[in-house]
């Protein structure tokens, strides 16, 4: 007997229905195993630092040792520098957003000093390196008679160097718009200055913001550089003082090591879970 | 011409923030006036040396201050450089706030007028002469060579074409390229031939690397006290053979500074020579060092 219309649509709504949960399943296992491993990464981390000897037939091993007491004696004063690290990095990532976003501008327009000046600044600063341009900012800036506090010289040093790398990603932003999108925009009507605002920007910042938020995981961690200068008083400064003065600087720096990685994984999150939203109305 | 209007607003705006930022003359007179006016005295120094200024993790930054935010109080910090500047600061008449750039930048001088003095165990030297301005001395520290225990050296002709290691911009790291230039009085031996000298941010990486297993160098120069601190610290080293030069350590004021120094300059060096008559000094060195650091040896 010959399967009915209806038993027949059933059927392929059934098999579509057990591919999918095959599918499905195998995500699942994927995510599951990954899972896993990472723990048993995490576990051999763990080892690894554990102090353990063991000897394995003839051959002995050793892991690394650690003081547990000097760790715990000093792990809340490393800890209150976090506040200062994510604070330095969040006002730089600001300021070098907007200088990106300027300089990327500037890269575009047809005005010779514009252009120039925009390229004259990515070069110059891209050309040097950051910790160079930190002890420029506090050393040479209060002979123009700006005296910046530490803190502050610091991040415009930081903004004005990330600025100019970023600039690289808003370009590339701006340029992935297809030339059709503005040739509209003109077509309608549009001054350039509202083509840039409503037709360019808002395309170009999708692509230009996951990016970003690589840029300022980067951050996070050059932040550490700030504290020559003696005044910024965040993780790696803590880390690096009371590890020297008490000779655990191994100790020390494993404490700072660990909070940058969870500030890195709690931002890695926060930026991937940004980039579903962005990607919200790709299809 | 709107993009021509557009940069010379924006040209207009930057000369103004320059100039606007340029403006502002110092009303005091010189930097001790200003120091008494603001009532605090910013005092750099290197919390990386146990027992002579490191941080207190436990203090907490009392609510009463007048240091600037980014500055440290001296309930943050703590040692004998520490306590030094604090009476410095009771002797001028006002509170002491701490500084703690690198140890390089200190002793380079041109400090922008960031800090006022230095209370760092700085040692006196023509060099350093040329940038900054020393009061008398307030404590005197051999010079000396460490090592590992069981590192098989016992004097200095051991270290002969050997690596040793010294922390950058130091008075060890000139004395082992032979260029220290100290009165012939302070140096009691030299350096011998073909030593490679490696440095490291500070005299502390030395140690902690030797006693980590590194191989790169077999050998320290430090001072007597630092040494002394890494074997209280449980550090399996020892001291080769004796001081190889003494070390004279004054405060010094940056001569760079915007402001006129010389009366700033005599206040600190007139508190020095009062701490050291009245035996504060001695006091300070026998709690921290368990020995008296304060009596000139060349005298």
């Amino acid at each position: 007997m010959d399967p009915t219309e209806t038993e027949k649509e059933q059927f392929s709504k059934a098999q579509g229905e057990l591919l999918f949960n095959a599918q499905l399943r195998i995500q699942r296992m994927f995510k599951l195993n990954v899972t896993i491993s990472w723990i048993l990464l995490l576990l051999f981390l763990v080892f690894l630092f554990s102090g353990l000897e063991f000897s394995i037939g003839n051959a002995h091993f050793s892991t690394i040792q650690l003081d547990t007491e000097f760790i715990r004696e000093n792990l809340k004063f490393i800890a209150s520098g976090i506040w200062v690290t994510i604070g330095i990095s969040l006002l730089s990532i600001l300021l070098a957003t907007i200088l990106a976003l300027l300089a990327a501008l500037g890269r575009l327009s047809k005005f010779p000093p514009i252009y120039a000046l925009s390229t004259f600044y990515v070069s110059l600063i891209r050309g040097t390196p950051l910790f160079l341009q930190i002890f420029f900012f506090f050393l040479a800036l209060p002979q123009l008679g700006i005296i910046l506090p530490g803190l502050y010289a610091g991040v415009l040093a930081l903004g004005l160097n990330y600025g100019a790398y970023m600039s690289e990603i808003f370009r590339a932003g701006l340029s992935s718009v297809g030339k059709g999108q503005r040739e509209a925009a003109f077509a309608i009507g549009m001054t350039p200055g509202q083509m840039m605002k409503r037709v360019v920007l808002p395309q170009a910042l999708r692509f230009a913001l996951p990016p970003t938020g690589n840029e300022f995981i980067a951050m996070l961690k050059d932040s550490a550089l700030v504290s020559a200068t003696g005044f910024v008083h965040e993780l790696m400064w803590r880390a690096t003082k009371v590890g020297r003065a008490r000779f655990h600087s191994l100790e020390a720096l494993i404490i700072a090591a660990v909070f940058y990685w969870i500030m890195t994984l709690a931002f890695t999150s926060l930026q991937s879970r940004m980039e579903t939203y962005l990607a919200r109305g790709d299809r | 011409m709107k993009k021509i209007t557009l940069i010379t607003t924006f040209i207009i705006i930057l000369s103004t923030l320059i100039t606007a930022c340029g403006g502002g003359a110092p009303a005091a007179a010189d930097l001790l006036e200003e120091i008494q006016n603001r009532g605090y005295i910013m005092v750099s120094t290197d919390p990386n040396y146990e027992p002579q200024s490191f941080l207190n993790t436990a203090g907490t930054r009392p609510s009463d201050t007048i240091c600037p935010s980014d500055a440290l109080t001296p309930a943050e910090m703590q040692g004998f450089d520490v306590d030094v500047a604090v009476e410095i600061g009771k002797r001028l008449g006002v509170e002491t706030c701490f500084a703690t750039p690198d140890w390089d930048i200190i002793t380079a001088g041109n400090w922008a007028d960031k800090w006022d003095i230095s209370v760092g165990s700085m040692t006196v030297t023509p060099d350093r002469q040329e940038a900054l301005d020393f009061t008398s001395p307030y404590y005197y520290t051999p010079a000396m060579v460490g090592t590992l225990s069981d590192s098989g050296i016992s004097s200095l002709d051991d270290l002969a074409n050997q690596a040793v290691c010294v922390a950058v911009a130091t008075t060890y790291e000139s004395w082992l390229e032979g260029t220290l230039d100290l009165p012939a009085e302070q140096i009691y031996a030299q350096p011998p031939a073909g030593i490679t000298v490696v440095t490291l941010p500070t005299d502390q990486e030395c140690a902690q690397a030797l006693a980590a297993g590194r191989t790169d160098f077999v050998a320290y120069v430090t001072s007597d006290t630092v040494i002394d601190a890494n074997l209280a610290a449980g550090m399996d080293v020892t001291k080769v053979g004796k001081a190889v030069f003494s070390e004279f350590l004054a405060v010094a004021i940056d001569k760079s500074h915007t402001l006129p120094i010389d009366t700033l300059l005599k206040a600190v060096d007139d508190a020095v020579i009062g701490m050291h008559a009245d035996g504060t000094l001695t006091n300070l060195s026998i709690n921290w060092f368990g020995t008296d650091l304060t009596l000139d040896p060349s005298k």
